[in-house]
């Protein structure tokens, strides 16, 4: 089994720390959600993966090998960027075609059929210029490119943030056949939660640069409840266990928990308990509440 | 398997009980081949590892069974043990639950016989 290694990886633009000593493992043959608020370093970690932006320090290698201008790990590598164009971009004049043929002479492991097959199944216009697409189209290109680079480690960053519902769909099912097909290592980022909650097998939640956890998705759910009632009944149900994001109005207090693995709230209270989903989760752990 | 996933509860639990309870009305039928992983994976849009977790709970329980290279089977009895495990479930679950609220009501036990009594003539 392959795997990709981070070892206190750091980013610094000046004096900002983007990424601070991240520690993270990614094993072949899953799919993991990449999650976090914006300017959490999302985009800047998976670039920092694929050499598409120089370390500060610390180290990124897959099977031992540095990741860094190395051509042998890089060959099994894909990062398939968010495409922002503005006009000036010179990558705006390429038509469609001549990128995918750029793509290909770049990815060694590139299948022209799939990417052909991408292109009608999204219904792409092979002749128009990149900077004539709309933001959705590009969403497509990026996860055209992704899935036709055949690599084993792909990074997919915000590849749903333009599409329509129906499109999302369709990349969701496509993620899952190409998976299963073939086993390759996915780490997807998005906002979108909830609609990749269910796809993501473990789920990383960055907040500030730093990792703030990595689990099985289902396992880390499974944890969490959305515990209300009394004040002090909730208060007493919950004593002693991770409390985060607490609410009270007037008598009544709602508390997310997330339960240490094995352990369950303290009996004998008068307390509704409801299960939290992902993203509600994730708001929980690293909302900032509002004070106006 | 036509249900529709819903937030409530684990998304394997919710796999196990969809194919149990297409079992119980006769939808997969005993020594029948159920869906496999990939194609539940396919099905739910879930991560083909959660949906492994929800038909390996069904081994465990003997209610599905592999086939080497052929894939998962309803086990012979399944029906049986279904609903043996669910009419034990629902008098220790469903119905405590019930009784629990009656008595917040104020409802009697002789009230809630009579009602029972007057629902299955």
């Amino acid at each position: 089994m392959s795997k990709l290694v981070c070892e206190n990886l750091t980013k610094k633009y000046g004096d900002k720390t983007v990424l601070d000593h991240v520690n993270l493992t990614l094993e072949s043959g899953k799919i993991y959600g990449l999650i976090g608020r914006n300017g959490a370093g999302k985009t800047t970690l998976l670039s920092l993966m694929s050499n598409q932006n120089p370390i500060t320090a610390g180290t990124a290698t897959i099977d031992g090998q540095r990741i860094w201008e190395n051509p042998a790990a890089l060959s099994r590598l894909c990062f398939s960027r968010e495409l922002n164009l503005s006009a000036e971009s010179a990558l705006a004049s390429y038509t469609l075609k001549a990128y995918l043929r750029a793509a290909e002479t770049y990815l060694p492991h590139w299948d022209k059929d799939l990417a052909q097959k991408l292109v009608d199944l999204f219904g792409l216009d092979k002749k128009k210029k990149l900077g004539k697409l709309s933001k959705g189209m590009l969403s497509m290109v990026t996860i055209l490119v992704a899935m036709a680079s055949k690599a084993e480690f792909t990074f997919l960053d915000e590849p749903v943030a333009g599409l329509d519902v129906v499109a999302r769909e369709q990349f969701y099912q496509l993620l899952l056949e190409e998976y299963t097909e073939t086993g390759r290592t996915f780490v997807l980022s998005t906002h979108i939660i909830e609609e990749a909650a269910d796809v993501m097998e473990e789920v990383i939640i960055l907040d500030k640069g730093k990792i703030l956890l990595m689990e099985n998705t289902q396992q880390l759910v499974d944890r969490a409840r959305y515990v209300t009632g009394l004040a002090d009944q909730v208060d007493g149900a919950t004593a002693g266990l991770p409390r985060h994001h607490a609410e009270t109005m007037g008598r009544s207090k709602a508390v997310t928990v997330l339960l240490p693995a094995g352990e369950d709230l303290n009996p004998g209270y008068d307390v509704t308990v409801q299960p939290v989903n992902l993203q509600k989760l994730f708001v929980a752990l690293c909302g900032e509440e509002v004070h106006l | 398997m036509n249900q529709r996933l819903t937030e409530e509860k684990s998304i394997y639990l919710q796999i196990s009980q969809m194919i149990e309870t297409d079992i119980l009305r006769g939808i997969l039928l005993e020594e029948e081949r159920v869906p496999s992983t990939n194609e539940l994976a396919k099905l739910y849009t879930i991560n083909p590892a959660t949906a492994a977790k929800g038909i390996n709970q069904l081994v465990e329980a003997g209610i599905l069974y592999k086939k080497r290279g052929i894939g998962m089977f309803v086990a012979s009895g399944a029906t049986e043990k279904i609903r043996a495990r669910r009419k034990e479930e629902f008098y220790r679950v469903q119905l405590q639950e019930l009784l629990e609220e009656a008595k917040r009501l104020g409802i009697t036990r002789a009230e809630l016989i009579e009602k029972i009594g007057g629902e299955s003539k």
